[in-house]
């Protein structure tokens, strides 16, 4: 099985206000259906690691390679064009429109994309919130939905592409122990249903618990990779 | 997939609608700045074109005359100029003594034969004084041959008393100006005295009063029989002062004037040249008018710079997701440049609206007004050329104003806004 995601020799500054490695010689390897967290205390770099690794930040040395392709020398568009058909993002903050109602947030990035017609996206979009029960809310505002409904917005949203991975940043941060272990269980059932492959970053350790790997990071470097049994 | 489809397009309506107040108000800036556009620079062009279309008019497209140079170096000057003398000539007369064309009818036979020659008409001119009763009014008298004045000037349109055929069928006609006319306490029929700066007087009867609408001409004017100047002057009946000739092609006037002049040896002043000191007014008043109206138009452009940038900060987040989601900085531009120009041009096509509304409307109060010209009504420029200038000129002015707040949204760092939630 190859590598889906794969780092080799990552580096990260930061030079402002004072010179500081955030990430030092990641290299790290990520199969195809891994549902995997990285861990680490407040200031160990793992949520840079992310933003890294899900090309929002390009100001980085070494290499990142994402299905087989070199990320570190394709340009801002092609990024974002990488982005859109290839990663699906849930926050801590669910970033819905508010204007918009469910359908048509879950549609935007698909409507972006424009590989399908729209009634397609529609019926793709209509399906993911599905699988997310959340098919009776699709007409309303983004902004009259719970903020575990909003959370399972977000990850239809991210969804809605069939990308190849879906980064996870503190996706469970806002949400009460409830609605957070709803969010782990909606992960766990797309890599068992599905084989998506999820990368998330928590400081919960219960919830890493039940991740498939944690990469735990330490001052910006992978102190341990553990596989749970 | 059309624009109007895209997901670009539908955020930035999406945007405008969730904050409809503000929309409003930044596009009826807009909406004010092209109303004022309208009527303001539609008054001042639409004044200036009726002027020079009553100069043209009024004035000869060419005028041929004998300058008379009121100074010249003296007979004196010319053996004595070594510096070392100091001479003193008292009371030199000019070397033309007399404005006389000479063999002016000559020249008029060969002017109209010229084929860019529409007509020319013989033309003396003198101050006078006209007497009725006790009042006494100095002016011009323009001696003319009626019809051939007819032909270049259109006198005929711009009687609105008498009959100005009666000044050839009358021995001693006379059309006087309306201002001089009510001064006078002149009605047609009336008969009067007119002395001559030679000290001849003429005994004539008021066959018309003219209004050419140039108040100042209207004032001060009166046609006389060409024979009946020549009287007024004691001078023969070969004696004329001016030609006035009309082009059929009144863009040739610069360079046919500069042909007569050096072919006959008179100046020949073409219209631009003799109205030049108004035309640089117009120029003057032209400036004015549109560093107003661009103030204007900044001033609206600054409402549209404001609630962008409202909008903008208002939405980080979403342009944050967006960008994570794959919109690239020049989608992000285009949602917000598309905002600024459709509060551009809903609220431009507004303010055409607005200001061809203002323009018919005070286009039709009967103003009266006297000043450098007479005219009841106000006249605009109403053009669609005229409208159409005034829409790219405003859809520029919220195209720029949009700009940079769009390009600021565009560089918006995603992660930034991530990081700080």
């Amino acid at each position: 099985m190859s590598a889906i995601l794969e780092t080799k020799n990552l580096d990260k500054f930061f030079r402002d206000p004072v010179d500081f490695q955030a990430l030092k010689k990641v290299n790290i390897a990520v199969e195809r259906g891994e549902f995997i967290s990285i861990v680490g205390s407040s200031g160990s770099g793992k949520s840079t690691l992310l933003y890294v690794l899900s090309t929002l930040d390009t100001d980085y040395e070494g290499h990142i390679y994402l299905a087989g392709e070199d990320l570190s020398v394709k340009t801002k568009n092609e990024l974002a064009e990488i982005r859109n058909e290839k990663i699906g993002f849930v926050f801590q903050f669910h970033y819905l429109l508010p204007e918009f109602t469910v359908l048509d947030n879950v549609m935007l990035p698909a409507l972006k994309l424009g590989k399908y017609s729209d009634a397609e996206i529609r019926k793709r979009a209509l399906e993911k919130l599905g699988m997310l029960g959340l098919v009776d809310q699709a007409d309303k505002k983004a902004s009259r939905l719970s903020g575990g409904q909003q959370q399972r917005v977000a990850i239809a949203r991210a969804l809605i592409n069939d990308p190849d991975i879906i980064f996870g940043d503190e996706p469970t941060g806002n949400l009460d122990s409830k609605n957070a272990q709803l969010v782990f269980d909606i992960f766990r059932e797309l890599k068992e249903k599905y084989n998506q492959t999820i990368m998330v970053v928590t400081h919960d350790m219960n919830l890493a618990a039940q991740t498939d790997r944690t990469i735990r990071l330490h001052d910006g470097e992978v102190v341990a990779s553990e596989l749970i049994v | 997939m059309s624009f109007f489809k895209s997901p670009s397009f539908r955020i930035a309506m999406t945007h405008l609608l969730s904050k409809k107040r503000q929309t409003i108000v930044a596009m009826l800036g807009v909406t004010f700045g092209i109303a004022i556009f309208i009527f303001q620079a539609g008054l001042m062009s639409g004044f200036q074109t009726m002027f020079i279309e009553q100069t043209v008019n009024t004035s000869a497209n060419i005028r041929i005359y004998n300058d008379v140079q009121g100074e010249r170096p003296s007979l004196l000057d010319r053996f004595h100029d070594d510096g070392k003398t100091w001479n003193v000539v008292r009371n030199q007369k000019p070397e033309v003594e007399d404005p006389k064309l000479k063999n002016g009818k000559q020249l008029m036979d060969i002017i109209s034969r010229h084929p860019d020659v529409a007509g020319v008409s013989p033309f003396i001119g003198s101050q006078a004084i006209f007497k009725l009763g006790i009042a006494q009014i100095s002016g011009r008298v323009s001696g003319v041959e009626i019809e051939k004045e007819n032909a270049i000037f259109s006198v005929e349109k711009y009687m609105i008393e008498g009959d100005l055929r009666k000044l050839e069928t009358t021995p001693n006609g006379i059309i006087l100006g309306e201002g001089l006319a009510m001064k006078l306490g002149a009605k047609v029929g009336d008969n009067m005295f007119v002395v001559s700066p030679k000290g001849i007087g003429l005994d004539l009867k008021v066959v018309g009063i003219h209004k050419s609408g140039i108040v100042e001409l209207d004032n001060s004017r009166a046609y006389i029989n060409i024979r009946n100047a020549q009287k007024l002057l004691n001078v023969d009946g070969s004696y004329i002062t001016d030609l006035n000739i009309k082009l059929k092609d009144i863009n040739k006037a610069k360079p046919l004037s500069v042909y007569f002049q050096e072919k006959f040896g008179y100046t020949a002043q073409d219209w631009e040249s003799a109205n030049a000191n108004i035309f640089s007014v117009f120029k003057i008043q032209n400036m004015v008018t549109y560093l107003i109206i661009a103030s204007i138009l900044i001033v609206s452009g600054f409402g549209i710079f404001n609630i962008l940038m409202m909008i903008i900060y208002e939405k980080l987040p979403d342009i944050a997701i967006l960008k994570a989601t794959g919109f690239k900085d020049k989608d992000i531009r285009t949602i917000f440049l598309t905002e600024s120009l459709v509060i551009g041009i809903l609220g431009g096509l507004l303010g055409l609206a607005v200001g061809y509304a203002l323009q018919q409307i005070v286009g039709h109060i009967k103003m009266d007004v006297r000043g450098f010209v007479a005219m009841e009504y106000l006249q605009f420029n109403s053009s669609p050329a005229f409208f159409v200038f005034a829409y790219m000129f405003g859809l520029l002015a919220t195209a720029l104003a949009g700009y940079i707040p769009a390009r600021k949204a565009s560089k918006v760092d995603a992660i930034d806004i991530i990081r700080s939630k």
